[in-house]
Formats: structure tokens, sequence, C-alpha cells
């Protein structure tokens, strides 16, 4: 198993729960979808991932090591491996396409040798090779997705997150960018996804995590958007 | 740590643009000054070891010997002063040597000598030691030995000397703390600027993996440009300053050993400019530390 949740409560300072006693496990390579109203828990799930926060209670694995229990300095070389992006892609402004995702290699001091390669092929393969030298303000919305795409998959992670990821994105544009991430899929990288974008799930009948008020209400290979009518209504009902 | 050049660079370039940027006016002005004031107290201490130095590698001991002493006792007793630790040099001053030293002393008065009749000074010594530090400690050692009727040195004016030179001493350093609060202080405030400047940057560098310590480096470049360009300033206006007086002092106090060569001048100015600059790595390390945490 790549990621293991175990029984992993989060509570917020606040009060808020975020997740309840979510056990759950996903295999390397594996594409996820996380489905549930606003509040369910999707982004405190993706976020315990990248130790942005931790657990009130239980563990979470990640290839067997639980990064609940980190060291401050090795927070950093996880999420060299566990990447995540944004419905709200998070780019540099003041630099161009290029240097937005070479900005990732660099800060991470890989050899100026490996970045330019690295770089040209991620936006190969997102297909941003023609705007290099665009600024983010430049871009469409799914252009700038794809550049934070390219940001996230430039170092090769094992585990692309994606918080709703098409959120801020028109239908036709989304389907482009869950092709691509479908071929990120395809090439080996874990991807767990949050989104509310009924038809994309219902479409691409993959592994679907359905979270409720912190809970797990269902968990379905090859799933849709919604569960048999009133399952989720008994549970949180 | 190895650190790449690409990296050494991406450091120096953020570093300098950032302090470009947040600089201001009134932080470098309460940096300068605050260094400039540090370092007048420092020059003042310099010229009060100075005196002291040049005052106290004058003084010697004084020994007065028992009147009467047969001759071979005084070389016994001299032989003792010789051998006490301490002790560089002795010079013996006979009665007569010692009358007419006085003789001179009194000038046009030394007639009253004739009055005396028979020579009344008694043997003396006088006493150069290695370390004037240790003065009254040697001086102590020598008036227990025997045939010493006394001793005597300039023990007054030393030990006020000494008090207002550690009075000082105290004040300058007190000064520094609170200074180095104010700089820490001052700097920081350019550096907390930088660090909401980039904000989203730094957001990003810790998305994608970066250490705090990669993240803190342009930082502490910053804090050193920072505290470089308000002690650099205040450096030279003191250097610059120092001539000024000494120049104007000088021949109204010529009885004052003022320090008036530039070596010892230019090391404290160096000092402050190091101090300010160590200053200013101190709170672009401490500022980005504390807002990494949060
Ligand atoms: N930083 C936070 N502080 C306090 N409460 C939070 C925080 N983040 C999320 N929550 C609460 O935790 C619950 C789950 O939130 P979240 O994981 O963001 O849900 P989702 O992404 O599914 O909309 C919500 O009730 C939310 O209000
Ligand atoms: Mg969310």
């Amino acid at each position: 198993m790549l990621i293991c949740f175990y029984e992993v409560s989060k509570v917020y300072p606040n009060g808020a729960t975020g997740l309840h006693s979510v056990s759950t496990s996903i295999r390397n390579g594996e594409f996820v979808f996380l489905v549930g109203p606003s509040g369910a828990g999707k982004t405190t799930f993706l976020k315990l991932l990248t130790r942005e926060i931790t657990p009130t209670r239980g563990q979470v694995l990640l290839n067997g090591r639980n990064i609940t229990r980190l060291r401050p300095n090795e927070i950093p070389y996880l999420r060299r491996s566990v990447r995540m992006i944004f419905q709200d892609y998070k780019l540099l402004p003041n630099k161009t396409v290029y240097d937005n995702v070479a900005f990732a290699l660099m800060v991470i001091e890989r050899p100026d040798k490996q970045i330019g390669p690295l770089v040209n092929k991620a936006l190969d393969l997102v297909g941003l090779g023609n705007k290099v030298h665009a600024y983010p303000g430049e871009l469409s919305g799914g252009e700038q997705q794809r550049v934070s795409i390219a940001r996230a998959i430039v170092g090769a992670p094992l585990v692309l997150l994606a918080d709703e990821p098409t959120g801020n994105l028109d239908m036709e544009t989304s389907w482009d960018i869950m092709e691509l991430l479908l071929r990120i899929n395809k090439g080996g990288t874990t991807v767990i996804m949050s989104t509310h974008n009924i038809a994309i799930v219902d479409g691409l009948k993959q592994r679907v995590i359905e979270l409720d008020s912190g809970r797990v209400v269902r968990d379905d290979e090859e799933g849709v958007y919604e569960g048999e009518a009133g399952y989720t209504s008994v549970l949180s009902g | 740590m190895r650190v790449r050049l690409a990296t050494l660079r991406y450091f120096l370039v953020e570093g300098w643009k950032s302090a470009k940027r947040n600089v201001s006016l009134v932080s470098l002005g309460t940096m300068a000054v605050s260094i400039f004031v540090l370092g007048v107290f420092g020059l003042t201490l310099m010229n009060l070891n100075n005196v002291n130095n040049q005052l106290r590698s004058g003084i010697e001991i004084r020994v007065y010997v028992e009147d009467g002493i047969e001759d071979q006792n005084l070389k016994a007793l001299r032989q003792q002063i010789e051998n006490t630790d301490g002790v560089d040099k002795v010079i013996h001053i006979s009665k007569d040597e010692g009358l007419d030293r006085l003789a001179k002393q009194l000038g046009e008065k030394a007639g009253l000598i004739d009055i005396l009749g028979e020579n009344p000074l008694p043997d003396a010594f006088d006493v150069k030691v290695l370390n004037a530090d240790l003065t009254s400690d040697i001086a102590s050692k020598i008036s227990d030995l025997p045939y010493v009727a006394g001793v005597n040195f300039g023990q007054e004016f030393t030990e006020k000397l000494l008090k207002t030179t550690r009075f000082v001493t105290i004040g300058a350093v007190g000064l520094a703390v609170i200074l180095f609060g104010a700089v820490t202080f001052v700097v920081g405030n350019t550096i907390r600027l930088s660090l909401a400047y980039r904000a989203k940057e730094i957001e990003i560098m810790k998305l994608v993996g970066a250490t705090d310590w990669f993240i803190t480096w342009p930082f502490l470049i910053e804090g050193m440009i920072v505290g470089f360009m308000g002690s650099f300033v205040s450096g030279v206006c003191l250097y610059i300053g120092y001539r000024i007086c000494i120049g104007r002092l000088g021949p109204v106090v010529p009885f004052i050993p003022i320090i008036s060569e530039a070596g010892p001048v230019i090391k404290l100015c160096t000092g402050l400019v190091i101090l300010g600059v160590l200053m200013g790595v101190f709170a672009g390390g401490l500022c980005t530390k504390k807002y990494l945490e949060i």
C-alpha cells in the first residue's frame, strides 16, 4: 500500500471536525476521486498527506512511514514526493511559465543542468511547450492550471493531490485537465482528486471515496458521484 | 552545507532586491545613529584606556628605606626587591641624589634646604614594574620587606581612572544591549516587510519542498546588506567626526594624550560595521524563523 489512513481524526483548534476516524488505503498508481459536500473533509484529507496539518488522532502512512511523526526538517522532503495542485493555481504572477516551473526545481537545489530539460519536458507534457515565455496573467484559466500541474509533476512525485482542480474552469477545459491528469496517472503517479464535478466523476468510472461530516460514507471501485439513493442520507441524517 | 553557485546567486540577488525594495531611510537612519552612539562610547573608552596606560606606564613605586641602614642590608634589600615577581628595574637613589632632586623640584626655594642642615632624606629605590595592573600588589609586597620604611605610588589617581573606565565600560555594554535590541527591531521591520511582500513565493517554496534554510538564506543576506548599509554610514561618519574632533580638541587640551593615529580608530569603525552586519543577519534569521513557524 502506498497510502494508509488508520482511524484518522482531525479536530481543528476551533472545535470543527475535519475528519472523524477515517480508515482507508490507496495503492500505488491508483486514481481516486474524493467527493462530498462542502465541509465534508476533502481538503483536510489532502492536507494531512502533505503534512500541512497533523491529525488529532490516528496515523497516516506513506510507503509504510508514519508521516504524522516526521520531524519539521523532514517535511520538505515529504513534499518533494507528495505534490498538491489547487483550484486557484498558486502561480507567481511575476515569473514566466518556464520560470514558475523551474522555480520548483531551483528551490530544492536540483542541479542547473537538469532543470532545463526537465522543465521543457513537463511543459511539453501539459501542452504548453509554445507558451514558455508567457506570464500567468496572459494565460487562460485552463492554461494556468496546466502550468501548476507542470510545476507539480516536474520533480516526478509519487503522489499528485488535486484539490478541486477544475473548480474554476468551464466543462470543456475541465475535461482537458482530466485528460491530462489521467495521462499522468497512466505514467505511474498516484492521483487523488477532490471534486464537485458530477459529470467528470460519473464519466470516468474511477474509485470514489465519499466523505460526509468527516467520515467515509462510501468507497466504490469504478464509482459515481452520488451513491445509492438514501445511503448517504441515512448515515448523515 | 553545500551550496550551488546558482543557489548562491539566487540568495544574493533576492536578498539584494528585497533590501533595495523594502529598506527605508528611517530604519537605516535609526540604525546608523544607534551604531554611531555606540561608536562614540567606544572611542571614549579607547581614549580612557589610552590615558590610563600612558599614565600608568610612568608610574613607579618609590620605596623609602629606614634611616641608618647598613650598606650590606641595603644591598640585600635591593636584591630582594629585584627578586620580587613582576619587578622590572630597581634604581637606587642615595640620600645625596634625593636631595639634589628635591633641590631641583624646589627651584628658587632651594635655599630652604640649607636650613635643614643635615640631609634628612632616607635612601630610596625607584621600582619599575612590568605590568602596571600589578603595581599595588607589588607595592604591598615590597612594603612587607625588612628595612622598608614606606612605599608610595600614584594609587589614588590610578584608582580613580580605573573607576571611570569601568563606569564607561558598563555604560557601553548596557548601551550596546539596548542598541542591539533597537537595531534588531529596525532591521526586523525591513525583513518583516520583505517577508510579507514575498509571502506567496514563500508559500510556494514550502509547497514544493524547499527547506526552511533555503527559504531563510535570502533574508539573512538582506539583513546583512541592511546591517552593512546602516553601520557603514555611521562608521564613516564616526571616523571623519573623530578626525575633526581631535583636530580641534588636540591643541586645546595638549596635556591629555588623545589617540591620534588612524589605526586603532579604523579598527573600531570596522568593528562597528562588522557588528552591524552581524546584527542584521541576526534580525533576518530571527524574523524569518518566527515567520516560518506560524
Ligand atoms: N483551518 C481550519 N480551521 C478551522 N476549521 C477548519 C479549517 N479547515 C477546515 N475546517 C473545518 O473542517 C471541516 C472540513 O473542512 P474541509 O476539509 O475544508 O472540507 P471540504 O474540503 O470537503 O470542503 C469544515 O467544517 C471546516 O469548516
Ligand atoms: Mg476543500
